[in-house]
């Protein structure tokens, strides 16, 4: 793919443009779905083509096709300068570039388990496997109604090039676990969930132990039909690291992204220097973090990937950013551009976002944090979250939590979600401990496009957090 | 050869023949085109002008009834065949499943009106600019230092379906929308929403002035304050009813049930809401943005009364889960296997939403926002996101970091009323529900 994405560069450059990148990407998938004891779905999936994006004069365009043949390529650049000089008359706040570090490069990231090298009957029967271990679990009449292991894996090949110079192959493997087991006692119904993700291929089915996958999401099944709904209003709330991830990435991640607030959006615009935060938090976004599944060595622009410091002893000291936000903003690149495919625009997103554990001289335990909740909720098992950062708004949603009563773990409580306003909850984190855990593989949507991302961070306790649950206490 | 001169029917068909000469019991193959073109739209200008192609040819083979399924994009042959042949060879590896009956046979499919527009498809780039500059302007005009943003986007589609049961259907559609959202600052205070339209027809659309919609909801989101947690009666607009009622569609997709997660399960031909609840699901409104002659499978679609004065009547089956269970698809199969609800049309009520909300003291109106149930439990913990307190009737102001609880069963025992008047999209109907005493958590 070197030479076609030369050539359209090339053919750009000859074009007039000011600058102008384009992307040949080539991605194979497959996926496997075990339920209810059979392997009934199994799909794979190829698709290829190149994204060509220019600009000109003040104005972005970007033409894709599903190909990777000249003629398609070609025709895609005049496709982009076309969509460019068609809105550059209505551009009212230029299109920028930061001064562009030229790479030449090839980044390969093998997995263990090379693509095809496992058979489909052996993935297959370790699916079957997790299942079958899950399922028994049950007991007591308490059953598994129904169980469902999936498993994906998907590969890429990709060429950058742009006229800055950039020439960059990248490859490379991720692949995602997932048990799901639904469980009643004849009454209610209850679901467990676990989910595994990693850079890397099929030596991913090899790792992975039962008990700590397929057991665990049965057993937060079963264990959940014995909860209780939870209270509702403001408590104080003790985040696993899960939900500590979670907060991080949805509050004050996506806030922190400079697309965001370059375009007046965010509610960290003009903060930079200001103390957003309790002085013990510290947050960080870090592409490099061997196999965790938000790393990689090159974003979608060609900047390297590297550690990011977002806040620092609660003052915020960074954006994330892309070439064009950091031109606008005066600022270096992040690394932190990255389009889901070819047809995609690179977007300023995140990769592994955590929030820093404290000193083992400055953490406090997580008894202790629990010694100062008279009444509180101590909130676990991460699952989602969304946020609107126009207003700063968030919600976390938590699969499993435990009252707690002075200072002990209590009754526990169904799945429940948590909304705050985002500087109201870095301000009112009044513990960190020294723990840390980032094991939230997941894909983060922006604008239609998905991006592999993890987070985590230790256990916080925080403060004022508005609870959504079924009763007043 | 051009995109537009590749018969899709003729090469799904020789992709169902090369399926079954390779082993396949059963087969299906989608093939079709799409191009799009969007407009993004950032700080009130215009940011990007972005188009797309693209061919895609998946193909469906089941072997003693396990699937496998194959999806290449582009129209290289080869790519095709391999592609073709990983699918046979996959449902090859697939677990036999005696629940597999059959793929849906040829029927008459019905005609609906208004699908493709010739409108649409004709727009050009500069139109498309156009309306989003439009809407810029007309926000500017309301609010000077307006924060507009969003995109203003067209897709056009065409494509096939044949199996190996004989089924050979043709289809094309086309889809135009503007979403945006404004966004006014007046100090610390934020005022943020959202405004959409959409429709396969121009005519269907006024894309022009959505921003108007958005920046009215962003002065009316201006001045959120706590409030204290409480049970009181949550009024949903019809944004925020219509997300819920389709959480409630999609729950009565029979794949859940049959699997036993769903909260609905048992719940066939039972009470699961007030009697003041008729849902109905219809693939055929002519110029519905969820319309078509068949489903992903290549079965007729018909209108569904899901929810019939409370009682769950019907569930949505694709032709896997109505085998399974002895019946008839009802054509809400996707050719992914899955089960997708259409246009959603609730049975009006006999009072306008306004007489619904002045015989509120104490309760909160929800314009928009997510209340979606736990698949399994049934259980709702969804933020206000975008709410008002209301007291005495009347929207007193919108809130801030509060959230609702409950149950779904719970909730729908309290609907109290349907209204009579509703926001309408091409096919859809919106109108608002009242649900008496729900738990409101708030951070006062």
């Amino acid at each position: 793919m070197d030479d076609l994405v030369t050539h359209v560069c090339d053919l750009a450059k000859r074009r007039g443009v000011d600058f102008a990148d384009v992307r040949a990407v080539q991605r194979h998938g497959e996926s496997i779905l075990v339920q209810d004891g059979r392997a009934d779905k199994l799909a794979t999936s190829s698709d290829r083509g190149i994204g060509v994006r220019v600009l000109v004069g003040r104005a972005w365009g970007f033409a894709s096709a599903d190909s990777l043949q000249r003629r398609r390529a070609e025709a895609c650049v005049d496709d982009a300068i076309a969509l460019a000089k068609a809105s550059e008359a209505f551009v009212t706040d230029p299109a920028r570039l930061a001064a562009i570090e030229a790479v030449e490069a090839q980044d390969r990231v093998e997995p263990e388990v090379p693509p095809g090298a496992m058979p489909v009957a052996e993935k297959i029967d370790r699916l079957l496997a997790w299942e079958h271990a899950g399922r028994a679990a049950a007991s007591d009449g308490r059953n598994i109604v129904n169980s469902i292991i999936s498993y994906a894996q998907g590969w890429h090949e990709e060429t950058l090039a742009n006229t800055a110079g950039t020439l960059l192959e990248s490859s490379g493997s991720r692949a995602v676990a997932t048990a799901l087991f639904v469980a009643t006692d004849g009454e209610i119904l209850q679901r467990g969930t676990e989910h595994r993700g990693i850079v890397g291929g099929a030596e991913l089915l090899r790792r992975i132990e039962p008990e700590a996958f397929s057991v665990r999401a049965a057993q937060k099944a079963l264990a959940a039909l014995d909860a209780g709904p939870a209270p509702a209003g403001r408590f104080t709330v003790l985040f696993h690291p899960s939900i500590t991830g979670l907060l991080v990435h949805e509050a004050l991640g996506h806030n922190a992204e400079a697309d965001a607030v370059w375009a007046g959006e965010s509610i960290l615009e003009g903060r930079l220097g200001e103390e957003i935060a309790s002085p013990a938090v510290s947050v960080y976004d870090d592409s490099t973090l061997p196999g965790h599944f938000g790393s990689f060595a090159y974003d979608s622009e060609g900047t390297p990937g590297r550690r990011r410091p977002i806040i620092e002893e609660g003052r915020l000291v960074a954006y994330l950013h892309s070439l064009e936000t950091a031109a606008k903003f005066d600022a270096a690149p992040t690394g932190s551009a990255r389009a889901e495919s070819y047809d995609c625009r690179p977007l300023v997103r995140m990769s592994n976002t955590f929030l820093e554990p404290a000193g083992t001289d400055t953490g406090v335990p997580l008894a202790e944090m629990m010694r100062g909740i008279d009444r509180g909720i101590y909130l676990e098992d991460g699952h989602w979250g969304y946020v609107f950062v126009q207003k700063g708004q968030f919600i976390c949603h938590a699969g499993q939590a435990h009252m707690i009563e002075d200072g002990q773990v209590g009754e526990p409580l169904r799945d429940v979600s948590i909304s705050s306003l985002t500087l109201d909850v870095l301000q009112h984190i009044d513990a960190v401990g020294d723990d840390f855990e980032m094991k939230m593989p997941g894909m983060c949507g922006k604008d239609g496009q998905s991006a592999p991302t993890d987070c985590g961070g230790p256990h916080v306790r925080v403060r004022d957090v508005v609870v959504g649950g079924q009763h007043t206490l | 050869m051009t995109n537009e001169e590749l018969n899709y029917l003729d090469l799904a068909r020789a992709c169902v023949d090369r399926a079954m000469a390779a082993g396949a019991e059963w087969c299906d193959v989608a093939a079709g085109t799409a191009r799009d073109i969007s407009v993004t739209v950032e700080k009130s200008g215009i940011k990007s002008a972005d188009a797309g192609r693209g061919e895609d040819v998946a193909i469906r083979a089941f072997v003693r009834g396990g699937m496998g399924y194959a999806a290449v994009t582009g129209r290289d042959r080869q790519a095709i065949d391999d592609a073709v042949d990983r699918a046979v060879a996959l449902a090859t590896e697939a677990t036999a499943d005696p629940d597999f009956r059959r793929l849906p046979p040829p029927q008459p499919a019905p005609e609906v009106e208004g699908i493709f527009d010739d409108a649409v498809a004709g727009l050009s780039v500069a139109q498309v600019v156009a309306i989003a500059v439009a809407n810029i302007e007309a926000a500017r005009d309301m609010e000077a230092d307006v924060n507009l943003s969003g995109e203003v986007a067209l897709a056009v589609g065409r494509g096939a379906l044949a199996s190996s049961t004989g089924v050979a259907l043709e289809s094309r559609a086309t889809e135009v929308s503007a979403h945006l959202s404004a966004l006014l600052r007046r100090g610390d205070d934020a005022g943020y929403f959202y405004e959409f339209d959409f429709g396969r027809n121009l005519a269907d659309c006024r894309l022009e002035t959505v921003a108007v919609g958005a920046v009215e909801g962003a002065r009316r989101f201006l001045g959120a304050k706590r409030i204290a947690s409480g049970r009181r009666t949550l009024v949903l607009g019809p944004l925020a009813a219509y997300g819920f009622l389709g959480h409630l569609v999609a729950a009565a997709g029979a794949e859940s049930i049959q699997r036993g997660r769903s909260f609905f399960c048992g719940k066939e031909g039972e009470r699961v809401a007030d009697a003041c609840l008729t849902l109905v699901d219809d693939g055929l409104v002519p110029r519905g943005v969820r319309s078509g002659a068949h489903d992903g499978e290549g079965t007729a679609r018909h209108p569904l009364t899901v929810i019939q004065e409370g009682r769950l009547a019907h569930l949505l089956h694709n032709a896997y889960t109505a085998g399974k269970a002895g019946t008839e698809s009802t054509g809400h199969g996707t050719h992914t296997g899955g089960i997708s609800p259409t246009n959603l049309r609730p049975a009006l009520g006999d009072r306008p939403a306004d007489d619904l909300l002045a015989e509120v003291d104490d309760g909160i109106y929800l314009e928009s926002g997510e209340i979606r149930p736990d698949p399994a439990s049934g259980d709702i913990s969804a933020s206000i996101d975008f709410g008002f307190l209301v007291a005495g009737g009347e929207r007193v102001h919108p809130v801030e970091s509060a959230m609702l609880g409950g149950n779904v069963f719970d909730l729908l025992g309290r609907l109290d009323a349907v209204s009579s008047d509703a926001r309408t999209e091409p096919g859809i109907l919106m109108p608002t529900l009242r649900i008496r005493d729900v738990q409101i958590a708030g951070s006062e």
